[in-house]
């Protein structure tokens, strides 16, 4: 009877692994069929070889972009103030529009679940699937060329990201102050301003450094569909094909991202 | 000696000391900081000539241009071949981008991961310099430069993505590794084990399901880079969205802004399924 009982479970676990195998087997396979189905539509089909050319070719053409273009760097001052200052009051403005993002989208602090919690879910949702080249077209289109579209931009960019973790912060916290000050009579707005805010600000505050330090890397490209810094001296220089002055922008764009996280590093460590 | 006189000196301290709510040189810095910050503000806003009283007409405004200029949105436009054939080409860049950066941002990430690092003092610096440097230069950065060095096509879009992901992944796989508890680590050290082998089998079983959830996350993200690379030629649906707004089609425009959007979101949410999904199988 027992015999019968372990050759049965026996035969159930290699029955099992066997299944478990072909699955993965299966899941492996597929992976590799569609490596090579990309690798033969993306690299074999579309691309043009001759246009490339041999190896030494390919190096011609990147040796082209060795080289500093010093004549450039004066003028670079202004655009990259331009580009730090548009991802500080992007990231700013960010921050006010998620205010109510915030309090919508915490689950314990929503004022009406069924209807603005979804809203507020949603507005993080689309906040963040859509890449801050096309915000900045979305916004060059609206309120027209220049640093003011780049700011909307970076500000429409980041509200999903600070929103979705801040409110993630406060679904996290203590409960206890809260219960104190409800049973001290306080009102919604004084349990917020009270019990809430002290717990979470510092999170909320390491959270938007944090965007801020990102911001900066985007705010870098928003030039190249209108919206002023950095990006446009770089469109400009790409397009007059002066390949140094590429390279000229792209390590002041280096050293603006350095700057940014060397401070963002000690700002954190400063408020922790 | 001088602990048992400190003590008692410092009760009395506490004892006469006034409660307030500013400690004076703690406070005067920090209302310092505070100052200085909204200063910079206020001389941005300035130096860049924001209309700040526009801010508030701006979403009518917004909605104003939505609905006028971009409110039938084409869908005849973005249900065609042409579109769709374009629409997996993007997939596609994105898979191997994302596949070929992951490859080398595991070996990046175990050089640039302090504690198992092979040569603290030359790979590792390096390895860290390679990961910033592939992180902060913006996808369509290198988008732009590998069209500029290959010519127009998909190839300069998977190689861009192929740095972004690097860059990406390679941060965070090096920080996983270095949150791994060392006791496996140091068991296949003291056995004799080489570098290789103390990663593959001290290193890889322990952040595997980690790694698997990044893998996952940097394919969405990748994907979402990927809708926009071909803005500047390097293939995919971005080269759609560039063409109909330079012809100005804003209606066109809207579909393909649509379903962008449609596509990032339906991605992101199979790459929140198949995160949890592989979290659950731990």
């Amino acid at each position: 009877m027992q015999d019968k009982t372990t050759a049965l479970k026996l035969n159930d676990v290699i029955g099992l692994r066997r299944k478990k195998q072909f699955v993965q087997l299966g899941f492996v396979s597929l992976l590799i069929g569609l490596v090579l189905w990309s690798i033969q539509a993306t690299i074999i089909d579309d691309t043009d070889w001759e246009r490339i050319g041999t190896l030494s070719e390919i190096g011609e053409s990147v040796s082209h972009f060795v080289g500093i273009d010093f004549e450039l760097i004066p003028s670079l001052l202004g655009p990259t103030i331009e580009t730090f200052m548009i991802a500080c009051i992007g990231t700013l403005i960010g921050l006010l529009m998620c205010i109510p993002v915030i309090w919508f989208g915490a689950l314990n602090v929503t004022p009406f679940k069924p209807v603005t919690y979804p809203l507020a879910r949603v507005a993080m949702t689309l906040s963040r699937s859509i890449h801050e080249i096309v915000w900045a077209l979305i916004f060059v289109s609206a309120v027209g060329l220049g640093a003011f579209a780049g700011i909307l931009a970076i500000a429409a960019r980041s509200l999903g990201f600070i929103a979705k973790m801040s409110a993630e912060a406060i679904e996290n916290i203590d409960p206890k102050p809260v219960e104190a000050i409800r049973a001290m009579g306080g009102n919604n707005l004084q349990v917020m301003i009270y019990a809430i805010l002290p717990q979470v600000l510092p999170v909320i505050l390491g959270i938007v450094i944090f965007e801020w330090e990102i911001n900066i890397r985007r705010s870098s490209v928003l030039g190249l569909v209108g919206a002023g810094g950095l990006g446009l001296v770089f469109f400009r220089q790409m397009n007059t094909f002066n390949y140094p002055g590429v390279t000229t922008v792209i390590l002041a764009i280096l050293a603006l991202i350095l700057i940014g996280e060397v401070v963002s590093h000690y700002a954190r460590k400063a408020m922790i | 000696m001088s602990e048992k006189s400190a003590t008692p000196r410092m009760k009395t301290d506490n004892i006469h000391r006034q409660w307030s709510r500013f400690k004076y040189p703690n406070s005067l810095i920090n209302y310092c900081i505070l100052f200085s910050i909204l200063l910079f503000f206020t001389f941005s806003v300035h130096y860049l000539n924001i209309p700040l009283e526009r801010i508030l007409g701006m979403f009518g405004r917004l909605g104003d241009v939505l609905a006028n200029r971009y409110y039938p949105p084409d869908i005849d436009y973005i249900i065609d071949k042409g579109y769709l054939a374009a629409v997996i080409e993007t997939v596609q860049m994105a898979y191997l981008g994302a596949l070929f950066g992951l490859l080398f941002a595991i070996i990046l990430g175990w050089f640039a991961a302090h504690n198992v690092s092979p040569s603290k003092t030359f790979i590792y610096p390096v390895a860290r310099l390679i990961a910033m440097g592939c992180r902060s230069v913006h996808e369509m950065i290198w988008a732009i430069l590998f069209v500029t060095i290959l010519g127009f096509g998909l190839l300069p879009g998977v190689l861009a993505l192929t740095m972004f992901s690097i860059g990406f992944a390679g941060k965070l796989f090096a920080e996983e590794i270095e949150s791994i508890d060392m006791g496996e680590v140091e068991a296949i050290r003291a056995m004799g084990g080489t570098h290789l082998q103390v990663f593959i089998f001290g290193v890889i079983p322990q952040v595997r399901v980690a790694f698997t959830g990044i893998a996952i996350y940097t394919w969405d993200v990748a994907f979402r880079a990927a809708t926009v690379v071909g803005f500047v030629g390097a293939g995919g649906m971005g080269w759609y969205l560039k063409r109909n707004i330079m012809q100005i089609e804003t209606e066109r425009t809207a579909a393909i802004l649509l379903s962008i959007i449609v596509l990032v979101v339906i991605s992101e949410f199979i790459s929140a399924w198949a995160r949890t999904k592989v979290s659950n199988a731990k």
